[in-house]
């Protein structure tokens, strides 16, 4: 069974938020809501500057802290590596929030806790997620990290990548590209 | 129709409906969305391709429709002009669509308010009216003006077929100095071989934030086989993020720069010698006249260091002929500056002595797809025996303005002097989007008739006499389009996805109605799907096909090399005898922007402007999910230098007054290490004052709200930043 995972090349992101309109439309979200948001960063003095983008959204970590404060078990780790929330089970009580260190989840109206869901609905049947296909400068990369010779598995090893907070022993399955 | 061959497309999870024809109809619960969303579990899906209307790109896109609503687009994959991919502003904008604040039926203006009428109240009405001007002050009264759309063609048939020359397009406000400047040097408007070049120099452009999908893909192309991206910009653009370099600028002063290049160029032999002396007239004069533009006086001018101008020059020349600057499109010199046609013919000359005219990873003239003529089956109107009274094409007003293109911003002048009397908007918001809306307004209020076609009361639908309603693009077929050019032509068509909610008609349609009832049918007997047909006839394809597939390429591959340009001498012309009869330099002189900020004062600033990846035009800010990103990211804030901030003792995200000599307002402040100190940037896309749009009413301002009614002398440009603005804090 492949265990899927990102990859996010932050030296390619423009800032334009296609990621986050495109899967807005995937997902039916309402006006306001969004499941992967941009952090904008400044570096250095005029006229020697550059400023970068951040794009984060739930990292489907291995070792993830949502899962493990959540009293129904709502917030849960499948085998493929997909961290998800059953709306059945979510009781609102918004300890996945707080536990959560990249502040990616949301409430629903209807009471419930989403996020990112890897698009696994579409995965499964072959597609890949709209935040990867939408975009002009090929920002995300996604695939099997179980697979050694996956394109994937391949450029992470050769680019060395970390992930994101990696010292909170998250082990997210969402590599960062940094310039 | 659609649907048959899909099939084999698909990808397997998507059921398609093989029987459902053509647009797919409403259902009943279409307007409820969480009931649609719950609905919509587990139900077939259709695709539908067509184009994006979401800005003037018209990207090929497939639309998904669930239950009767669209629900998602994609890019289609083989469409040159986005290559598979979509912007934020065309998933935003689809959702128009649904939006509260269309327009659901004709309008017509009593008194300060706008009363439901018939379609065919409204065509009798307005042709009536139309006749009694012709009647009354000739044909050449009546203007129709548009940001052109496929259907561009059947307006101009229109006018012609009254007897008006007064076709105009946005242009004035938009690009007509880089197209002249190109068109005088080459010939031609050029395209960019970006995926193949192997060093990009942008100036001004910015293909990532004032999105070009595909120009941006192909840019990742190139750095991705190595090439180098040196991006010039007084503000640190998107596409500066992706750039190897950021060199930026003193605004208006990109002209030195270009000079102080070519002064290397010919000073070190950089140049291909063989494409000169074989393809282009007036080196000779170009090498007498160059020396006066050193690098070491560019770099008082422009504030790049000569260093890194004589690097830049060399490297570009070391990568020669795949190396480029590239063409341009409104920023930096598009319709900037007094300047900008100056600015062009150098950047066209530094171009062709990289010797890159025409050839693989340079400059080079794309392949469009020639459609077939409505003639002889419906016999074009003749032409109009008066000219355009804009001064477009006639020495000593505006010689080498485009008289395709008119200048849309002399309509409120020439209402104003009674000139143009009456007249159709279509696809276009000139109170918004044109300079100085005091006078626009007071322009087109002057009009007897103002005739407006939208899908939204838009600031200069809100003042018509009658607004006629358009479908939605996803609600219209319209006529097919040649947008997509590139190393092999494509041909592109819109296409119904879903029928109209409401008492709306596609553009084409109302054009041709319209015709019918001012007593012109004769030059109008078609409907679009005729009418598409005898177009696509010599591209050896039906209209089927297209229908089917969305984007198809048709024609010849693109080859490498020219015999002949399309200028008086068939080679580039780097001395324009044109030019010299006219009264300009017919080799590019430093010319001094119109106005300067003044160095002494700490809140004198040059206001520029340029677009957000999420908005286009006054088109998108209404739309509800793409401005909560708007405002969740602060992006309505002028951005202005660090330093320059804190010496007028502004903090980041502070209110200010900004202040020019027309107008004023506030705005908060971004402060940034990413801009010159000596400008100040402000977003376009904001500052709507439409008040049926009330999601954007109100929000930020539009740099149109400073800047004067100017008309450049050479082609009756705007100079869209020549404006010079007071700031204080509040």
């Amino acid at each position: 069974m492949p265990r899927y995972g990102m990859v996010i090349d932050e030296t390619k992101c423009v800032g334009c938020h296609a990621c986050r309109v495109a899967c807005h439309n995937q997902n039916n979200l309402e006006e306001k809501e969004a499941y992967n948001h941009l952090e904008e960063r400044e570096y250095g003095k005029f006229p020697n500057f550059t400023r970068e983008f951040l794009p984060v959204q739930c990292q489907h970590c291995d070792n993830p802290p949502c899962v493990k404060v959540c009293p129904t078990g709502a917030s849960h780790k499948r085998k493929d590596g997909v961290v998800l929330v059953n709306k059945d089970k979510c009781i609102g009580c918004k300890y996945c929030i707080a536990a959560c260190p990249y502040n990616v989840r949301i409430i629903k109206k209807e009471g419930y806790i989403e996020k990112c869901r890897f698009c696994i609905e579409f995965v499964e049947k072959g597609e890949m997620p709209a935040c990867v296909t939408t975009c002009m400068t090929g920002v995300r990369m996604f695939g099997d990290l179980d697979d050694p010779e996956s394109e994937i598995s391949k450029y992470i090893i050769k680019h060395r990548l970390k992930q994101y907070k990696a010292e909170l022993n998250t082990k997210p399955r969402i590599y960062y590209r940094k310039g | 129709m659609n649907f048959h061959k899909l099939r084999l497309t698909r990808r397997g999870f998507l059921k398609v409906t093989g029987a459902t024809a053509g647009a797919i109809s409403i259902g009943s619960n279409i307007l409820d969305f969480k009931q649609w969303v719950e609905a919509s579990i587990q139900t077939p899906i259709q695709k539908i391709p067509t184009i994006c209307n979401g800005c003037g790109n018209r990207c090929g896109i497939n639309a998904f429709v669930k239950n009767g609503r669209v629900w998602k687009i994609e890019g289609i994959p083989e469409a040159n002009g986005n290559l598979g991919v979509v912007c934020p502003k065309g998933h935003g904008y689809l959702h128009d669509l649904y939006s509260p604040y269309r327009i659901k039926g004709p309008l017509k203006r009593v008194g300060d308010k706008f009363q439901s009428i018939s379609w065919e109240q409204a065509y009798q009405e307005i042709a009536q009216k139309i006749n009694l001007i012709i009647l009354q002050n000739g044909p050449q009264s009546i203007f129709w003006v548009n940001y052109p759309q496929s259907n561009h063609l059947y307006a101009l048939r229109l006018m012609h077929a009254l007897g008006s020359p007064h076709y105009f397009t946005h242009g004035s406000t938009c690009y007509t100095a880089r197209n002249a400047g190109w068109v005088t040097t080459v010939g031609e408007l050029p395209s960019v071989d970006l995926s193949n070049s192997k060093y990009i120099m942008i100036i001004g452009r910015n293909p990532a934030g004032a999105i070009d999908l595909g120009q941006v893909k192909r840019i990742i192309e190139a750095k991705s086989k190595g090439a180098k991206l040196v991006v010039v910009d007084p503000r640190h653009s998107e596409t500066a993020i992706i750039a190897d370099e950021w060199i930026p600028i003193k605004p208006g002063t990109d002209l030195a720069l270009l000079l102080a290049m070519i002064n290397i160029m010919v000073k070190e032999e950089l140049y291909d010698k063989k494409f000169v002396a074989e393809k282009t007239i007036g080196f000779d004069q170009l090498e007498e006249q160059i020396f006066n533009y050193p690098p070491e006086w560019a770099e008082k001018v422009c504030e790049v260091p000569s260093k890194t101008i004589i690097r830049i020059t060399r490297e570009l020349a070391q990568a020669k002929p795949k190396a480029l600057i590239h063409r341009g499109y409104h920023g930096a010199f598009g319709a900037q500056y007094l300047n900008s046609f100056q600015t062009v013919r150098a950047l066209a000359i530094a171009n062709s002595l990289l010797g890159n005219i025409n050839r693989e990873g340079g400059i080079y003239f794309p392949k469009v797809a020639k459609l077939g003529e409505l003639q002889p089956n419906h016999p074009a109107p003749e032409l109009p025996k008066v000219g355009k009274l804009d001064g477009t094409g006639v020495p000593g007003r505006y010689p080498l303005g485009s008289y395709g293109d008119g200048i849309a911003h002399a309509i409120p002048e020439l209402a104003l002097r009674g000139e143009l009397i009456g007249g159709f908007v279509y696809h276009y918001n000139p109170l918004r989007t044109n300079p100085n809306p005091k006078r626009v307004i007071a322009g087109y209020k002057k009009l007897e008739l103002l005739v407006v076609i939208d899908t939204v009361l838009s600031e200069t639908a809100s003042i018509a006499h009658y607004v006629l309603p358009e479908s939605f693009y996803l609600e219209r077929t319209e006529a097919i389009d040649t947008k997509h050019s590139g190393k092999r032509a494509q041909v592109s068509i819109q296409q119904q996805v879903v029928k109209p909610m409401y008492n709306t008609r596609p553009g084409t349609q109302i054009i041709i109605e319209l015709a019918k009832h001012l007593g012109i049918g004769k030059y109008f007997n078609f409907d679009i799907d005729e009418a598409n047909r005898l177009r696509l006839k010599p591209l050896k394809v039906t209209l089927e096909e297209l229908k089917e597939k969305g984007v198809l390429f048709v024609g010849e591959e693109w080859k490498e090399g020219f015999d002949k340009l399309e200028t008086p001498s068939g080679k580039v012309e780097i001395y324009s005898k044109t030019l010299e009869k006219l009264g300009f330099p017919a080799i590019p002189r430093w010319e001094e922007p119109l106005v300067s900020p003044d160095p002494k004062d700490p809140h004198s600033f040059r206001l520029i402007h340029g677009k957000q990846a999420i908005h286009t035009h006054s088109m998108t800010a209404n739309q509800p999910i793409l401005m909560s990103i708007s405002h969740r990211y602060d992006l309505i804030r002028l951005w202005m230098n660090k330093k320059r901030g804190e010496q007028l003792g502004i903090r980041d995200g502070d209110w200010i007054k900004v202040k020019s000599i027309i107008g004023e307002g506030k705005i908060r402040v971004r402060l940034t290490e990413g801009i010159h100190p000596s400008c100040v940037w402000l977003p376009s896309g904001y500052g709507i004052f439409s008040k049926h749009l009330k999601v954007a009413y109100d929000i930020g301002l539009s740099y149109n709200d400073f800047l004067p009614t100017y008309f450049d002398p050479t082609v009756g440009h705007v100079m869209a930043s020549e404006i010079i603005v007071n700031i204080t804090k509040i």
